[in-house]
């Protein structure tokens, strides 16, 4: 038992000892920008892929004129059918504080979509959108054999659960105590 | 050892009960755990992604422990088959012949070892997808609930070792303890029904309510005495409280770790423990309530379970909504979206607790009778 439990321990320190987790994370890079006029505002919008795939997430930024020092607003994110996620504030990217960002952030429909702005800054409110963002249709596998796939550890678990369910249903039937109770 | 007057050695070492493969296969559950609570907060709180973050080490080191220890019991059975030595079916559960008869391996280990691989298998299906999509952190992709299923298989199976040695106080406060895990990432298992419409119900909600009550009525059909769903819901309570504090805390100490600054404007709710249903012990002790009943009354206890899950995910099914806009002030129910949810969660309450209360009852089943039990 002693040995055993030195063996374990053994192995869970050279997993954790040497499988250092890695620290540096990719640089934004922008590839793409495009301008909206928020009022006042002018706002750079980059884009760290392009053109843009459905699901294929992305680095986004906002980058007003003159920097986010002083400002705050929001964004609301609308799909080809209406629908979003609601009115967000603008926040820092994680990997690049100085602007407003999204990190890794897909958009999960193909058509075309419309981010909204509404910039509070030294010369007032602005508000601007940028409308007819292209969005393509997503690589890869169609998305029924990606649930295939992924849905076979339940099939697995079904098929186990009807294996037992009918070995043992003429000695549970009626919810009784089971006969090695 | 001893030594007899007739020269003939006889082992008096306590013959093996199995608690040390099926406690190394529970910490490898709640290894797994603790990676997916750190890893939605990580998530939430600070952002970045790579594959070789310390909470999918944790993840993926659950998994590995559970599939090791799996491992192990497979080959010791095998061992003993091929030596002609007795195989205690209390460890592990009834041994079932993989490949032909290349292996003999008890059921619960089986099931467990099967999904700790199909885990690790799926890390490379993952892989595979966040480098055609990338590293967005949306929780019901493809991979991500195939990997939640494949560590539901690795907590069910061990749940059903412990289950094998229900004789032994510690099978049963296992099992209990399994169950307890498995309750606590059900919510997140349950976020994969975002993909269905939720424009008349919440479909996450039903998920939610029907998972918890058939794991309750798992518990107390298992247990088959009272607060057997009731400690169990108690234990999701106390790792709900502690994970509260926990993921927030090991999210932001990693970041500081790494120096990398925390998102603004975070929530201060956590994520996973916030998905888990307070109204948990209130659905437990509708439970407890009606199987009481039903003893003192000498009804059948199979069908009301049935009643007593409906009764249960319907409390869960209504309170759930309100437990989100306590928790994020910005979603406000609408009571016929409620009462819709909570009527169809309290229809698949039946179901939960018709199934719940057989499953509990299939556990205790594992181990042939004692007539049986030495095979050799």
């Amino acid at each position: 038992m002693r040995k055993t439990l030195l063996a374990f321990l053994a192995v869970a320190g050279l997993l954790f000892g040497f499988a250092a987790p890695a620290n540096a994370y990719e640089p934004v890079n922008i590839v793409h920008t495009e301008r909206v006029q928020a009022g006042p505002y002018g706002l750079t919008v980059g884009f760290s892929v392009w053109p843009l795939r459905a699901m294929q997430s992305l680095d986004f930024t906002f980058i007003p004129d003159g920097g986010i020092a002083g400002k705050s607003g929001t964004l609301q994110i609308t799909s080809p059918t209406g629908g979003g996620r609601g009115v967000q504030p603008l926040v820092r990217h994680p990997r690049k504080l100085d602007v407003w960002g999204l990190d890794v952030r897909s958009l999960q429909a193909p058509g075309d979509w419309t981010f909204s702005f509404v910039i509070n800054g030294p010369a007032g409110t602005g508000t601007g959108q940028l409308r007819g963002l292209q969005v393509l249709q997503q690589p890869g596998p169609p998305m029924g054999l990606s649930w295939a796939i992924s849905t076979l550890p339940l099939i697995a678990l079904v098929v186990l659960i009807v294996l037992a369910w009918r070995r043992t249903r003429s000695r549970l039937r009626g919810g009784g105590l089971p006969a090695t109770a | 050892m001893d030594l007899t007057a007739s020269g003939v050695r006889v082992s008096t070492a306590a013959p093996r009960t199995g608690a040390l493969p099926a406690n190394i296969a529970l910490l490898g559950t709640v290894l797994s755990l603790v990676g997916l609570t750190w890893d939605i907060q990580w998530h939430d709180d600070v952002g970045p992604d790579t594959f070789f973050t310390l909470p999918h080490l944790f993840l993926y080191s659950g998994s590995a422990v559970v599939g090791i220890a799996s491992l192990v019991v497979v080959l010791m059975t095998t061992a003993a088959r091929r030596a002609g030595r007795p195989i205690d079916a209390r460890i592990g559960g009834r041994v079932v012949n993989v490949f032909g008869k290349t292996f003999a391996a008890p059921l619960g280990y089986l099931v467990s070892g099967a999904g700790a691989a199909t885990f690790l298998v799926y890390g490379l299906w993952d892989q595979w997808w966040h480098g055609l999509y990338g590293f967005d952190a949306v929780i019901d992709s493809p991979p991500h609930i195939g990997l939640l299923l494949a560590t539901t298989l690795q907590s069910v199976g061990t749940v059903a070792v412990f289950a094998a040695a229900h004789e032994h106080r510690w099978g049963r406060i296992g099992a209990l303890g399994t169950l307890v895990v498995l309750l606590c990432a059900s919510p997140v298992l349950a976020l994969g029904l975002q993909q269905v419409p939720d424009d008349i119900l919440d479909p996450v909600t039903v998920g939610v309510a029907m998972s918890s009550v058939l794991l309750l009525t798992v518990a107390a059909g298992f247990i088959r005495r009272p607060g057997g769903a009731l400690g169990t819901a108690a234990g999701v309570a106390a790792l709900q409280a502690v994970f509260w504090w926990f993921s927030p805390w090991a999210a932001h100490a990693y970041a500081d770790l790494v120096s990398l600054p925390l998102r603004d404007k975070i929530s201060n709710v956590p994520g996973l423990p916030s998905l888990i249903p307070m109204a948990l012990i209130a659905a437990a002790l509708v439970l407890e309530a009606l199987f009481f009943v039903a003893q003192r009354r000498n009804w059948s206890l199979g069908r009301v379970s049935v009643v007593a899950g409906g009764l249960a995910a319907l409390l869960l099914g209504i309170c759930q909504p309100f437990q989100q806009e306590m928790l994020f002030p910005r979603f406000t129910p609408d009571t016929a979206y409620v009462l819709i949810t909570g009527a169809v969660a309290g229809l698949f309450g039946l179901l939960g607790g018709f199934a719940g209360w057989r499953f509990g009852g299939m556990l205790r089943l594992l181990v042939p009778a004692r007539k049986e039990a030495v095979d050799a």
